[in-house]
């Protein structure tokens, strides 16, 4: 029923849906409350702040102490705390307070040795040595050995219900050694280039030797990372506090950490704008501007997360290529970001993977073209075409990109029905899967990463078939060859091909990646543009990059 | 069985009480339907894991293999022993999950209700003896402002009003922190409360100034006027008993309904209480917390309409001597 996804569970806007008749009403409104807010603003001649230019606070000096208070939206009953898994959105951020990864991602969203492994080195393609960080202690004054990585690897390896289990298939999880204190040998079943992709995702959190998820106990959650778990209750906030042996010179710089669940966006940014929290993360685009009007900062990121539609290339019509390519064709991109996400975003172009350094990014830009679209349509013998198309409110834009595709396929002769479903029903086997013509939404993660989850034969989420269709079997054969290819320059190449496949013949309209934004106090300091996967520079990464001026 | 008809007030609270009873049991059937139609718990916990085997075992330990009446059985058996049951999501007993969600809104609903039963039998009564005049006019056109209002629209302009905009002078949102309690920080409670006064105030109002001029024109306040009785006594001692009994219904209904519109001020507040966790339950397909929230907001409603049915005949002997 829940699409994993390396950032989003669905559930978050599950346990919205009941509230979708009355959230739209409730922005409706908002949006007019935001034009209130920006006359009372002008009035008082208070200078409304945007900080998409990086904030000049990355420039300051970080100061000590405060109690940081995020809002983040979704979450409920169904909250965890695991240092190895997320069910809902709130999950990651809390994870990200008390536990860290072998590898880490920068600001450009490239793998970095900042973690708590100085290095991870194929030998071999089917074999990968990690040499540890020396001098690390757990919360518990543990120091973190090869013994804690080798139990922290064979947990995700051995657990099915781990959202990092899948990504460790082509792993011989028993065959895991240690050749000193500081030193594991990861061997492979099969060769697989993106190991080091797999250790910095936020949920390959290493724990130590006999490590369990929280069930009640908050000092039971022992990690490496900058903060230790104070409280917690399940949909409503967890509190963190400092930990004193943290191994960063100087980080973090809060004594605590609030993190609250909001189920209403619309809370969440009143929250904000009385002051009861310093930041709310993943804004509504709507609610920017009435966010900066009363003198609060918006950080604006690009993430390479995207929001798109799936043709199914095994379904009629989309069976033919040339349908898909009209499809493809018809899509006014600029037009479509300006409407659904107040035109703030990149363009697409049909390709994901936005910020992994193999990015096609030398692929020619798609642009409409409503004749060509036409004609294509004639050939294919589907002129005056309607298609179903299936959406549901998951996250923002989903629905109204659904609505203005529709209206913009009218151009080209084609009828576009666009059906809203509840999220529940999106993902249920009646729908997900099953139909040709879909909304889909993913988060920002290295391209073989995204092949692996919805590309492949074997994918959890093939959405677009594509590896039943008549170029699967070639793509198929350069992903395993990327997989071998331990060369960056080479597996670039490859990759290179694959996008180029996918370009050409895909099933994914990907019109546009929108940013992300976030709302924060003035006095937050420390933020960058950066392109990382969560909110808040990936919540200040564990909020020990951030501080309260 | 002569005293069970004809037993005084005693005996019509007694029968008021079976009555009640035997209405709660119809709605637990109701209820437990409902929840069935929610679809199958097992599945919806198991999500895209559902393979037949784990189905199979999930139910077994859910207890779903049985037949749904057996279910009933076995649920309704736990109510009346006065277990609710285990959360699906969290496994912990729903009676524990609930505690503290069930203090937040019952502190929210008596505050709201402290607030607006006096307040609105005031501005009810003062409507109707200047009946016709700019002050009745005035009101009643605002309350009807009011009444038409949707809640959370009323929630989010008190927001932009005290908290965000205009003037930032209370909290926007409501959170507990867990493990305190709500009057804590009695700054919370304000706009909530307000919220909620200012949905019911208009209809308990609108009844009370109905039935207040109602009285005020029968011949028992006139005699009253007429034995020279100052204007306050026979106000107060002659007119607002009388007219109190039809505006107790009304104040009940707004109870009752409170109970369950708190649902949206608590969304609109991010305040925990049930409204969230009925939200959340539903959401998760978490059968046995929305059985227990539904139970206990139908039981919110036949023990209020209860209490104004006993008030009712309490404040007026006409009523009272019949039985």
């Amino acid at each position: 029923m829940t699409k994993e996804d390396g950032i989003l569970a669905p559930e978050g806007s599950d346990s919205r849906r009941l509230w979708a008749a009355a959230s739209f009403t409730r922005r409706q409104l908002l949006l007019g409350a935001g034009g209130l807010g920006a006359a009372a603003a002008l009035a008082a001649c208070s200078p409304g702040g945007t900080s998409t230019s990086p904030t000049g606070g990355a420039s300051g000096t970080p100061k000590r102490g405060g109690n940081f208070r995020v809002g983040v939206i979704g979450g409920g009953s169904k909250d965890i705390f695991d240092g190895q898994n997320f069910v809902v959105f709130p999950d990651a951020p809390r994870l990200m307070t008390a536990f860290e990864t072998l590898l880490t991602r920068d600001e450009n969203f490239r793998l970095s040795n900042d973690g708590l492994a100085e290095s991870v080195v194929a030998d071999t393609p089917t074999q990968y040595t990690i040499k540890l960080r020396q001098g690390v202690q757990f919360h518990n004054g543990k120091t973190m050995t090869a013994d804690d990585v080798i139990y922290s690897l064979q947990r995700i390896g051995g657990d099915k219900t781990l959202r990092g289990h899948t990504a460790t298939a082509t792993w011989d999880i028993t065959g895991i050694t240690k050749t000193d204190d500081y030193t594991v040998r990861l061997p492979l079943k099969t060769a697989d280039s993106t190991v080091p992709d797999t250790l910095a995702a936020y949920y390959f959190g290493i724990v130590p030797v006999d490590y369990k998820a929280f069930s009640g106990d908050p000092s039971t959650q022992i990690g490496t990372g900058p903060y230790k778990l104070k409280s917690f209750t399940p949909g409503q906030e967890s509190v963190h506090e400092r930990n004193p042996n943290y191994w960063r010179e100087g980080q973090p710089y809060f004594d605590t950490v609030t993190i609250t669940d909001f189920s209403d966006a619309t809370a969440q940014v009143n929250a904000l704008l009385a002051g009861q929290i310093d930041a709310a993360t993943d804004l509504p685009a709507a609610q920017v501007s009435a966010v900066q009007a009363s003198g609060k900062q918006v950080l604006e990121s690009q993430t390479g997360w995207w929001v798109g539609l799936s043709m199914a290339t095994t379904m009629a019509p989309f069976d033919d290529n040339r349908v898909r390519e009209a499809f493809r064709l018809i899509v006014d991109r600029q037009s479509m970001l300006d409407q659904v996400a107040s035109g703030k975003g990149q363009i697409g172009n049909d390709v994901y993977g936005r910020y992994d350094a193999a990015y096609f990014a030398k692929l020619p830009q798609r642009q409409r073209d409503i004749e060509k679209a036409k004609s294509l349509l004639k050939d294919a013998g589907k002129e005056n075409l309607t298609v179903d198309l299936y959406t549901a409110d998951l996250t923002d834009g989903m629905v109204s990109m659904a609505t203005v595709f529709a209206r913009q396929a009218k151009d080209a002769g084609v009828t576009v029905n666009v059906k809203t479903l509840p999220s529940d029903k999106f993902y249920s086997d009646e729908y997900y899967l099953k139909v040709p013509f879909s909304s889909v939404y993913w988060a920002g993660r290295p391209y073989l990463d995204q092949v692996k989850l919805s590309g492949l034969s074997n994918s959890l989420y093939p959405e677009t078939q594509w590896a039943k269709s008549d170029k699967g079997p070639e793509f198929e054969k350069l992903y395993n060859q990327a997989l071998e290819t331990t060369d960056e320059a080479q597996r670039t190449e490859v990759q290179h091909k694959m996008q180029q496949l996918e370009y050409d013949n895909g099933g994914y309209i990907i019109p546009y990646f929108p940013s992300k934004f976030d709302g924060h106090t003035p006095t937050l300091q420390g933020l960058t543009q950066a392109k990382t996967t969560l909110g808040l520079n990936n919540y200040g990464y564990g909020f020990r990059t951030i501080w309260l001026a | 069985m002569t005293w069970f008809r004809h037993g005084g007030i005693p005996a019509f609270i007694l029968r008021r009480v079976l009555l009640g009873i035997l209405v709660l049991a119809l709605v637990s059937v109701l209820v437990f339907v409902a929840t069935q139609a929610l679809g199958d718990p097992a599945k919806a916990l198991l999500g895209r894991d559902a393979t037949p085997e784990r189905l199979a075992a999930l139910r077994q330990e859910l207890n779903l293999d049985v037949s749904p009446f057996e279910q009933y059985l076995n649920w309704a058996g736990g109510l009346l022993q006065g277990s609710l049951g285990d959360s699906l999501t969290s496994q912990k007993p729903v009676a524990e999950l609930l505690s503290g969600r069930l203090i937040n809104s019952g502190v929210l609903v008596l505050c709201a209700a402290l607030v607006a039963i006096p307040l609105s039998i005031a501005v009810g009564s003062w409507a109707a003896l200047r009946r016709e005049k700019l002050v009745d006019t005035i009101s009643s056109n605002l309350m009807l402002v009011f009444a038409s209002l949707p809640d959370f629209v009323v929630a989010v302009l008190l927001v932009i009003f005290f908290s965000t905009t205009v003037f930032h002078v209370l909290p926007a949102i409501s959170p507990v922190p867990p493990g305190q309690l709500p009057w804590n920080n009695p700054a919370i409670l304000v706009l909530p409360t307000l919220t909620l006064v200012m949905t019911v105030v208009p209809y308990i109002a609108r009844n009370m100034r109905v039935s207040m001029i109602e009285v005020l024109e029968s011949d028992f306040v006139e005699m009253a006027r007429l034995k020279g009785l100052s204007e306050r006594i026979v106000l107060v001692r002659h007119a607002l008993p009388n007219a109190i009994g039809p505006a107790f219904q009304s104040i009940a209904l707004s109870l009752a309904y409170l109970a369950g519109g708190i649902v949206v001020v608590e969304y609109a507040f991010n305040y925990p209480g049930i409204g969230g966790a009925l939200q959340d339950a539903v959401a998760n397909h978490d059968v046995p917390v929305v059985q227990a929230l539904a139970m206990l907001i139908a039981a919110v409603y036949v023990v209020v309409n209860l209490m104004a049915d006993v008030a009712t005949i309490l404040v007026t002997p006409r009523l009272r001597t019949r039985l």
